[in-house]
């Protein structure tokens, strides 16, 4: 019977293991799926969490998604992680398909409370007041938190690998066959078999359908954090799970409460096959004790014992389940200092220089720093955002790329535009309608023109058209919010930025022939996001270009 | 070499494929255009390929065709930033209903990602469901080198490897106004058949770039789109437009394009890179020398 309850849970695994996948792959244009693709997310109690204690309020979205899995872990426990989790189901697999089952459980070190204090520093640097939202009431209520959070959630953190290696990395796949049979599909010998070339060309079709591979500039950093997680699987099964989330943390906090429990009967001789076959190594060495924080109710013990001794019960009864965390208090006083400590780090940096216009914050003192539409004030943004990279993955220009040091260290690997990367189409919405905190607000496509990311301006001195009297107005041509206009100076027209009606939207560097810069580049000095939109309506009919009733520029 | 004799057999394809003798001997020597006007899209389409001979005098049963229209934006098809999609979906059944073996409709947009271009400019729809293949092509190996022996501002580009394999190369430009080269019509149209355009605007000039391009790379037909013309801020648009109603067709590209001026109020003359295509006499640029059949 616990035999099958052992493959139902696998066939759940692999169900959701499966959802996450397809939800990922739909997670793009023209984004038509019926369940949110960023459901995974959403339902990250971690990330609720820490999204609306930083923010010092409710978001929606986030509560009603999460809700569910809180619910199930009171009543079950950390069934998330043994079940649902794609984190888990990922080293999972990985464990099997690389054999590094805990080969080495005689040196894992035991840290199974590790999580507990990562979770206590995260939740500390969530309180404390990392930044304010305003330059001049510095109250509590109007700070933000830091985000932390983002370093270690399971699911953002998947998410985030998964669009910064696995999509580039499947799409130079596709990239380097479709080039291998475009190149035979139009080799002299094949221009000769007509009849040959002509059944190569669904192939053709099929390969040439990436035509620009996908390129995230952390790409390796992120593939070798997840094979640093996987690798360590090689000291103990799961030993992310066991040790280091703070996801499963939290929920096995929760699971206390939980009624349901593993009862081990007389039967029991001892032969300790549960112990070494839990995968996370709950079981202590008396085979009637397990902590119930650790359990994540796989059911392998069951399925495993050969005297069917172990059973489950459900009630109030006890059983051998300790529910004390047994943590140590000078180690959770380390931990607050820690999360202390990492609420202070930011600020000593140099980045950390803001700007400020009267009563708010404008944004950290970088030039480059050009954030995709709809992404909050600043500071709200960096805390909201979560770096799960579903906004990277939805964009199909691929403009949207991890920050480095754009935006200081407390931004690392937030979003921002690169525009020689790619630039932000102007009838696309796609990263608002996939942020799963709402750090990225959706968006009007019709509004599009009032979200000033930044502004363009024509680098003179590397421009071909000032420079070398040259005939190249392509940034004129190619701004889709006729920013771009044309002052004729002996007979040659030369591109000049109107900056009240440039949104930074960074088509004029993505199509400029100078190499490499562009001699047209957007700074960060025309986000306008401390504006409200009302003022920023303004600014662009002061430009006069807002007159006609309907907007010239068309959706989707 | 077997690239430069395959272009070369394109370049002079015209005079080849049948037809043209008895209309240049109807005329004094010089082209004939057909220019349809107050039709819907398609019947002009047909009404101007038909007053010049009709499409089995380019489209063989069996050939292959390359058309190339203008897909360059994400500009929806009112805004006469692209090419009318009933435009190129017309040319597509008349090539198909003359035998073609395959269809090919491509372009190389300058906006991106294809998938929002494709849909946006309604192109795709258009010309899949008349029987075409439709695909911008974004990857350089799509591309092969092609060398411009009487180059002034450019020595090669790279082409579109469908353009040698198609027996027909059909030129669908939409007439707009243009920021930097004054008019966009089908010279300047043939910029979407090569790979790095910024090395036109980088080099000595852009109007004699497009010349340089346009003596070597002869399309069989020239169907020009002015249904709507785009008159302001031009080539990407939003702008104002004008509804014209009109489609010409021809053989000779600048005899096309030299009528096409003359829509926007302008003397073929005063468009730079017509007057140096002209002068390196890819085609007719006087007006008085072409015949011109109104249907």
């Amino acid at each position: 019977m616990y035999e099958r309850l052992r493959r139902l849970r696998r066939a759940s695994q692999l169900l959701f293991f499966t959802a996450f996948v397809l939800l990922f792959a739909f997670a793009a244009y023209p984004l038509r799926s019926p369940i949110p693709v960023d459901l995974f997310l959403r339902a990250d109690p971690l990330i609720a969490l820490s999204t609306m204690l930083s923010l010092r309020r409710v978001v929606f979205p986030l509560l009603w998604y999460a809700l569910p899995v809180v619910v199930l872990s009171l009543a079950f426990g950390r069934v998330f992680c043994g079940w649902i989790c794609p984190m888990g189901t990922a080293i999972d697999i990985c464990e099997r398909a690389l054999n590094i089952r805990g080969r080495r459980p005689e040196r894992a070190p035991q840290l199974s409370r590790l999580k507990f204090y990562l979770l206590i520093a995260l939740i500390v640097t969530m309180l404390l007041p990392a930044a304010h939202r305003s330059a001049v009431d510095l109250s509590l209520s109007e700070s933000v938190g830091l985000s932390a959070v983002y370093l270690v959630d399971p699911i953002a953190l998947l998410t985030r690998t998964f669009t910064w290696v696995g999509l580039p990395a499947a799409q130079w796949a596709l990239r380097l066959g479709g080039d291998t049979v475009t190149a035979w599909s139009y080799s002299d010998f094949l221009g000769d078999h007509p009849a040959l070339a002509r059944a190569l060309s669904p192939a053709q079709l099929a390969f040439g359908s990436v035509a620009r591979p996908a390129y995230f500039r952390l790409g390796v950093t992120s593939f070798v954090i997840f094979a640093a997680i996987i690798a360590l699987s090689r000291y103990a099964r799961r030993f992310w799970c066991r040790n280091l989330c703070p996801l499963g943390a939290l929920l096995g906090w929760l699971g206390k409460v939980s009624p349901l429990r593993l009862a081990v009967s007389d039967k029991c001789t001892r032969c300790l096959r549960c112990v070494s076959e839990c995968k996370m190594g709950a079981i202590s060495e008396d085979p009637h004790r397990y902590v119930g924080s650790e359990c994540i109710g796989c059911c392998t013990c069951l399925a495993v014992c050969p005297e069917s001794a172990i059973s489950l019960t459900a009630g109030r009864e006890e059983t051998g389940r300790e529910d004390g965390l047994r943590l140590d208090r000078r180690r959770v006083l380390q931990a607050v200092g820690f999360g202390a400590a990492a609420v202070v780090l930011p600020k000593v940096e140099w980045a950390a220089k803001r700007s400020e216009a009267g009563e708010r914050v404008l944004k950290i003192s970088s030039e480059r720093l050009i954030r995709p539409p709809g992404a909050l004030a600043e500071n709200e943004f960096v805390t909201a955002c979560v770096r799960c990279g579903e906004c990277m993955k939805v964009c199909p220009t691929n403009a949207i790329q991890p920050a480095l040091g754009e935006g200081g260290i407390e931004a690392f690997g937030t979003p921002v535009i690169v525009p020689r990367i790619g630039p932000c189409m102007q009838p696309c919405d796609l990263c608002g309608r996939v942020c799963p905190t709402q750090a990225l607000q959706p968006f009007d496509v019709e509004e599009k023109r009032h979200l000033y990311l930044g502004t363009a301006s024509v680098d003179r001195s590397t421009c071909i058209a000032w420079a070398e009297d040259k005939q190249c107005l392509i940034c004129d041509e190619a701004c889709p919010y006729d920013a771009i206009s044309q002052r004729v100076i002996e007979g040659l027209g030369r591109p000049v930025v109107d900056e009240r009606v440039c949104v930074g939207c960074g088509m004029c560097e993505w199509v400029c022939p100078v190499e490499p810069l562009g001699a047209i580049r957007v700074g960060s000095s025309g986000d306008r996001r401390h504006l409200t939109l009302e003022e920023r309506r303004h600014l662009r009919e002061q430009a006069g270009k807002d007159t006609a009733s309907e907007s010239p520029y068309p959706g989707l | 070499m077997k690239r430069a004799l395959t272009l070369g057999l394109t370049a002079y394809g015209v005079a080849e494929l049948g037809g043209p003798d008895e209309l240049r001997a109807a005329t004094t020597g010089g082209p004939t255009i057909a220019v349809a006007s107050k039709k819907s899209p398609a019947e002009l389409v047909r009404a101007a390929v038909g007053a010049i001979g009709g499409i089995h005098r380019f489209v063989k049963p069996g050939a292959s065709v390359l058309v190339k229209p203008n897909i360059g934006w994400a500009r929806k098809p009112h805004q006469a930033a692209t090419t009318n999609p009933e435009v190129v979906a017309e040319i597509v059944r008349l090539c198909k209903q003359a035998g073609a073996r395959e269809v090919k409709v491509m372009d190389h947009a300058v906006d991106g990602p294809d998938a929002l271009v494709l849909k946006i400019t309604g192109i795709e729809a258009a010309a899949r469901e008349a029987g075409a293949k439709v695909s911008l092509a974004s990857s350089p190996a799509l591309y092969e080198k092609v060398d411009l022996p009487r180059g002034k501002a450019l020595k090669s580009v790279h082409v579109l490897r469908d353009l040698r394999r198609a027996d027909v190369f059909i030129n669908v430009p939409i007439a707009k106004v243009h920021g930097t080269t004054r008019l966009t019509l089908g010279c300047k149209n043939l910029m979407g058949i090569v790979w790095d355009r910024g090395a036109w605007h980088r080099s000595a000039s852009l109007d004699q770039a497009i010349a340089d391009c346009a003596a070597e790379i002869r399309p069989h037909l020239v169907i020009l789109d002015a249904i709507q013309i785009l008159l302001t801020n031009g080539p990407k648009g939003p702008g104002r437009t004008e509804k014209k109603d009109i489609v010409v067709a021809g053989t000779d590209q600048l005899a096309v394009d030299a009528y096409g001026a003359t829509l926007f109020g302008r003397t073929p003359t005063s468009i730079a890179h017509l007057k140096r295509a002209h002068e390196m006499g890819v085609g007719e640029i006087d007006l008085d020398r072409v015949k011109v059949k109104h249907v």
